[in-house]
């Protein structure tokens, strides 16, 4: 994969006719609206979108299937801030503080501050992939088995930041997300698990739904407690951030950048783990870790700027190697071949004016996407002037559309329902919910990678210790977890959750 | 469950008996057992961690002599607010299928409405949204984005 300025700049040439950059802002727009209609994600929208850009010419569909990829991935944080609806797992750290926030009345910072931190990450990102393609590319190749349950190790070691005060209920909510999402079919052997005869568990508990159930239903349960006119006081409504707001978040973006862009080139590394992390490192890095779950805007910025950087960083293995690093982008490779291109070394060689197109309309489309939402957010932070009595049930209306629309098995709505209940549950009794969450999101990653690394090990664990990347990831996660035992210890209070701590 | 503390305890305990009951699951997995995995010895795994998490939770509860902050639960009214939402959402799922999305919809946010809306003009409120988020699914879901939800008595 060869960088050459002359191609780049012809490329930008080609992104920006008016034709191009017409379907760049409508790719954006769709993305955006996909984003924030829950159920519909990147992968279900550019798959229905798939047959409508055949009437484009191939790099004209592919810039405009690359704009709906990443404007649904920003489109996630909107209702994740505003009513508490994380539509994807990606955005779940962004509404432990995006949605305090609002609480706040600050729904419309929160919402700019995730618009500008996309645009500096994603526009970052997009410069180690227009530059560094090719060195970059080989570091995914660096990642096997045991490197890949290493990093899904560390990233469970999340818990210990994600439970505050109650580091024993995070943990015992994190083996339920397990044992949750052990229900049905062993992934490399089909053996049935703890699916007491049913055939609906056969198919197993999709993460979605566990989300949807926790955060979105829990929420409304907790809201109809109260003859509330609204979800939260609205007296105080500020539209935009403030400079110090910005100060405050730069060195967040800068860090969810390296981190959403490196990870992003892993294949199976989803925007859902790469949020996790830079949201905890933004914690850890923090002069006011205590303000993280409270309404801290950098808990808003990190997890959208790697969210959007993880989104860039996947086109690196994708455009190298033709490897999705995820079911958005293997969508898109599916856009890709039925153009009759073949991602891979040769695509640069053999169609250079294309990849470059799509590339310089990336920059261009992150420039589209931060001007689109920036005037967008006083309209959605709006949303919360909806009387309760009317937004309430259209929560759950989406809710129940986002749950089927997973696999369209009805199944999914009534777990949706039934961790909706023990979400509930779980913020009366003080039980933290976040690493419940992420315990789903890395569940099948963990496994998978722990089976196959045992098959190559033949049974032993040492193989986590003899690689140097897995050794790197497994001393971070002993250290944190040996740290948050440390810090437990020390702290003889009551176990109460970080959201739950202000009642 | 009143206090931080009883919660504590009665989770606890309530914990324990769901890792005992994961741990009698588990051992009814079968095969597999040459495998370097075996099916059963992640859910056994995480059997073991609820049980001895709530074992240790009731345990730390029941030494706990500090500060003990109420739980925060509703009051009647509340409580009944929470049931109607939950009994109202379980109609709506097992009508899903029968009637159909569409219908099925336009009754639930109809009556979600009705019941949490004050003021006069409640019904009219409730019937327009509720119609208008069924029109919704079906023209904008299932007509325009050509999702399969069900259709129920509106499958032609």
């Amino acid at each position: 994969m060869l960088f050459s300025w002359d191609y780049l700049l012809h490329g930008f040439v080609t992104a920006c006719t008016w034709q191009n950059l017409l379907w760049a802002t409508v790719g954006c727009l769709i993305g955006t609206l996909i984003g924030v209609l829950p159920g519909i994600g990147p992968s279900s929208g550019i798959a229905i979108l798939l047959p409508l850009t055949t009437i484009l010419p191939p790099t004209s569909a592919i810039i405009m299937m690359a704009a709906i990829y990443y404007g649904a991935m920003y489109g996630g944080s909107t209702t994740a801030i505003v009513v508490n609806i994380p539509g994807e797992a990606s955005s779940v750290p962004t509404a432990l503080d995006g949605y305090a926030m609002a609480r706040q009345g600050r729904a419309g910072p929160a919402l700019a501050i995730a618009a500008i931190s996309s645009f500096v990450a994603g526009t970052l990102s997009l410069v180690g992939l227009t530059f560094f393609a090719p060195v970059l590319a080989n570091f995914a190749l660096a990642f096997g088995p045991p490197e890949y349950f290493a990093l899904m190790f560390m990233g469970l070691s999340l818990i210990i930041s994600l439970s505050g005060r109650a580091l024993l209920k995070g943990v015992i909510s994190m083996a339920l997300g397990l044992t949750a999402s052990l229900i049905g079919q062993n992934p490399l052997t089909g053996a049935a698990r703890l699916t007491f005869g049913s055939i609906d568990m056969m198919a197993g508990i999709n993460f979605i739904s566990v989300i949807i159930g926790l955060f979105a239903i829990s929420e409304i349960m907790i809201n109809v407690e109260h003859s509330i006119d609204l979800m939260y006081d609205t007296k105080t409504l500020d539209w935009m951030p403030k400079w110090r707001d910005i100060k405050r978040c730069i060195g967040a973006m800068l860090r969810s950048t390296g981190i959403g862009f490196f990870l992003g080139l892993l294949p199976g590394c989803a925007p859902a783990v790469t949020t996790f992390v830079a949201y905890d490192v933004e914690k850890r890095v923090s002069k006011h870790p205590e303000e993280f779950g409270k309404g801290a805007i950098e808990g808003v910025a990190a997890p959208e700027g790697a969210n959007n950087a993880t989104t860039s960083g996947g086109f690196v293995p994708l455009f190298a190697f033709g490897l999705p690093t995820g079911p958005a982008l293997a969508v898109l490779l599916g856009g890709l071949m039925m153009y009759g291109l073949q991602p891979g070394p040769m695509l640069f060689k053999q169609n250079p004016q294309f990849v470059w197109a799509v590339i310089a309309s990336m920059y261009i489309g992150n420039i589209i996407l931060l001007v689109l939402n920036l005037p967008l957010v006083g309209m959605w932070a709006r949303i919360a002037l909806i009387p309760f009595p009317v937004l309430g049930p259209l929560i759950i209306l989406f809710s129940v559309i986002g749950a089927y629309s997973i696999r369209f098995m009805l199944f999914d709505v009534w777990v949706a329902l039934i961790f909706g209940v023990i979400g509930y549950a779980m913020r009366k009794l003080g039980f933290p919910i976040a690493p419940m969450v992420l315990a789903t999101v890395l569940a099948s990653m963990l496994e998978t990678s722990l089976q196959q690394s045992l098959l190559i090990s033949q049974g032993s664990p040492l193989i986590f210790f003899t690689h140097p990347i897995a050794v790197i990831f497994m001393g971070l996660a002993f250290l944190s977890i040996i740290r948050g035992i440390w810090v437990q210890i020390k702290t003889r209070a009551p176990e109460v959750a970080v959201e739950d701590e202000e009642g | 469950m009143k206090t931080q503390r009883s919660a504590d305890i009665e989770s606890g305990i309530f914990l324990a008996v769901l890792g005992i009951v994961i741990l009698a699951a588990s051992a009814r997995i079968t095969g597999g057992l040459e495998e370097r995995l075996p099916p059963r010895t992640l859910p056994y795994t995480m059997g073991f961690f609820v049980l001895f998490g709530g074992v240790l939770l009731a345990i730390k509860g029941w030494r706990y002599k500090g500060e003990n902050p109420p739980i925060n639960w509703p009051d009647r009214k509340g409580m009944r607010h929470v049931l109607v939402t939950l009994i109202s959402l379980t109609v709506y799922l097992a009508l899903i299928e029968p009637v159909g999305m569409p219908i099925a919809t336009t009754l639930y946010i109809a009556f979600s409405v009705w019941y949490l809306q004050k003021g006069r003009y409640r019904i009219l409120c409730a019937a327009a949204t509720g119609i208008l988020s069924g029109a919704v699914v079906f023209y904008l879901f299932m007509q325009f984005l050509e999702l399969s939800f069900p259709a129920g008595i509106l499958q032609p």
